[in-house]
């Protein structure tokens, strides 16, 4: 089963609102509550990725039987250094979204704990590909 | 309206009274109710006791099911709980002693106010926060929230505070006094007096202890009614305590607002069925940080508001913040000292204040089985492209997606959608005839006889 959502970088009145829906539909399903709570936090975060730093992007979650595989792709301004994004603590945030207490540098982190897989590849100028798996049991 | 008896919800609807208006419907937060057959249908797995439903009833049909005064044991030493909500509905120049000596009267044996508790649960919050590292730490005080988390929020149960309210450890405090002086051969029963449905479903059916210390539970209203005649028929005025036996905004504790500062750090406090909602939907996606913790009243100004206070509910939080002030000034009197006797068993009550975790509920579940689930969820998908999304009611659901939810689910049919039926009809899929008993099945026999075509012609 699939789900689509467009995302709208700088609109972070909406920001979540797909994260949002992809958590409520889980809710439906018999899941650990420890792995909703890692799928919401992943997604919300790769959510406020693109929010963020990009133009425009798209969600698309698959739900399998025993997982949930998302793919977030954007256009924008793209990851220079993607090792470094990992680390914990770095930002490219700027100022005006930091002030709003976004920025901390722990989006790409966080996703990592909270996934089983996380593949990210990105061409600078051009945009970002975010793929996330959370297994449904560990 | 029965009493007594085993029962695992408080909220109930009388058929005899009801006549399927779906107000009840269209508020219940977590979508528990369906109109069949021309009555409020409740499902109990999804409903959480909050009470939504029994404020708009416009017939008064629904109840909150509670043990009663007439349930109360003869041979028992009877003891009455009283919160001090109770004693914020009557005017501030009744003392909370002659409240209490009222209630004594309506047949306990002894009466004792539920905040003496609070003292106990202040320094139990300091402990737990200390103890346990997950945040934010949400308060088990309200019931409902309890519930409401269980069936709404299943990956935020984690963080539901795992220590008893505040009636339950003055109940265990009683037992432990009592056992103490055994003066008394009769077996202790104690009743709550309850301001809502919420606390009733706790005491009997709780989450996270496999029996409640609370022995019975009393509608506030009934209390009311017979504190009211009490207090109006006596000759004289009753006397004033002249001592600060608890400290003074204990009396405040189960309003909205007071609780969050016991516990260390940041906190805040959330009163009302849509901001409680509203802020859980935003903690469950991960959007907060920095919180510790966080007091959430399914009620507007907390207790104050349950449904089964008679009161104002803004009345009541001023009675409670005047007394609290009362208070104040005989704890300066006493040189700031307050000789609680329920804290000279807190060593006692400790280990007994704590509940195990707690579980979700599975409400919201589509299947046990997850490719089952996954296949109904497509069907639902699938069968909200041919409804027209407005959420009429008319299928005696409260959504579109909830029909759909029954459909797969087997509880209803495509017909119940009026917009679809119509269609049906046009394509000759459905009989005018057959329409009209669709419409009976939920709506209830003779629901549609009151108009036919000669009533157009009268003046």
């Amino acid at each position: 089963m699939r789900l689509h959502f467009e995302i709208e970088g700088g609109d972070f009145t909406a920001a979540g609102r797909a994260s949002s829906e992809v958590k409520k539909t889980l809710k439906q399903f018999h899941i650990a509550p420890e792995v909703l709570r890692k799928v919401a936090i992943a997604l919300y975060e790769a959510e406020m990725n693109v929010v963020s730093h990009a133009w425009s992007g798209t969600m698309d979650a698959e739900i399998l039987p025993d997982a949930i595989h998302v793919v977030m792709e954007d256009k924008g301004p793209g990851i220079e250094n993607i090792e470094r994004a990992m680390e914990e603590g770095f930002s490219t945030a700027t100022e005006e979204v930091r002030q709003m207490g976004f920025g901390a540098g722990m989006g790409l982190p966080n996703i990592r704990k909270n996934s089983d897989r996380m593949v990210l590849t990105s061409t600078p100028g051009v945009g970002t590909r975010l793929e996330i798996t959370v297994l449904f049991k560990a | 309206m029965e009493k007594g008896g085993d029962y695992t919800h408080s909220i109930q609807i009388d058929r005899g009274k009801c006549i399927g208006c779906s107000h009840c419907m269209r508020v219940c937060s977590t979508q528990a109710i369906r109109i069949v057959e021309g009555y409020a249908v409740i499902q109990p797995e999804r409903c959480v006791d909050c009470g939504e439903c029994y404020r708009v009833c416009p017939q008064k049909a629904i109840y909150a099911r509670d043990d009663g005064l007439a349930f109360m044991r003869d041979d028992a030493y009877k003891i009455a709980l009283v919160p001090s909500v109770f004693i914020g509905q009557f005017p501030s120049d009744y003392s909370a002693t002659e409240v209490l000596e009222a209630v004594k009267s309506c047949g306990f044996d002894e009466v004792c106010e539920v905040e003496r508790a609070v003292d106990f649960m202040k320094e139990a919050y300091g402990t737990y926060a200390d103890n346990h590292i997950a945040r934010p730490v949400i308060s088990s005080y309200c019931p409902a929230v309890v519930r409401l988390i269980q069936v709404l929020y299943p990956s935020l149960t984690p963080h539901i505070m795992l220590l008893k309210a505040p009636h339950d450890i003055a109940a265990l405090y009683l037992r432990l006094s009592k056992e103490k002086q055994q003066d008394d051969p009769r077996k202790i029963f104690i009743y709550y007096v309850t301001p809502c449905a919420a606390k009733t479903v706790a005491a009997r059916a709780p989450v996270g202890e496999a029996a409640s210390p609370i022995d019975g539970t009393i509608n506030m209203k009934e209390v009311y009614n017979k504190t009211v005649a009490t207090l109006l028929g006596r000759k004289e005025r009753g006397g004033r305590k002249h001592v600060a036996d608890m400290s003074p905004d204990s009396v405040c504790w189960s309003l909205s607002g007071n609780e969050k500062h016991y516990f260390p750090g940041r906190s805040l406090a959330i009163d009302g069925m849509e901001n409680v909602i509203e802020f859980l939907e935003k903690l469950e996606s991960g959007h907060l940080s920095d919180i510790d913790f966080l007091e959430l009243r399914a009620c507007d100004q907390g207790c104050a508001g349950g449904i089964l206070c008679p009161g104002n509910r803004f009345l009541t939080v001023e009675r409670l913040e005047h007394r609290q002030k009362r208070l104040q000034m005989l704890k300066d009197q006493q040189g700031g000292e307050v000789d609680n006797r329920l804290m000279r068993y807190r060593q006692q009550l400790q280990p007994l204040s704590r509940v195990d975790p707690v579980h979700p509920r599975d409400g919201l579940l589509l299947d046990e089985d997850m490719e089952k689930a996954l296949i109904k969820l497509q069907r639902i998908r699938r069968l909200m492209t041919y409804f027209p999304g407005f959420d009429c009611g008319a299928c005696g659901a409260p959504s579109c997606r909830s029909l759909a939810e029954d459909i797969v689910q087997g509880k209803a049919s495509i017909s119940h959608c009026v917009f679809v039926q119509r269609v049906m009809e046009k394509n000759y899929k459905l009989s005018p005839d057959q329409a009209f008993v669709v419409i009976e099945k939920i709506w209830g026999r003779d629901r549609l006889n009151k108009y036919n075509d000669t009533n157009e012609n009268e003046p």
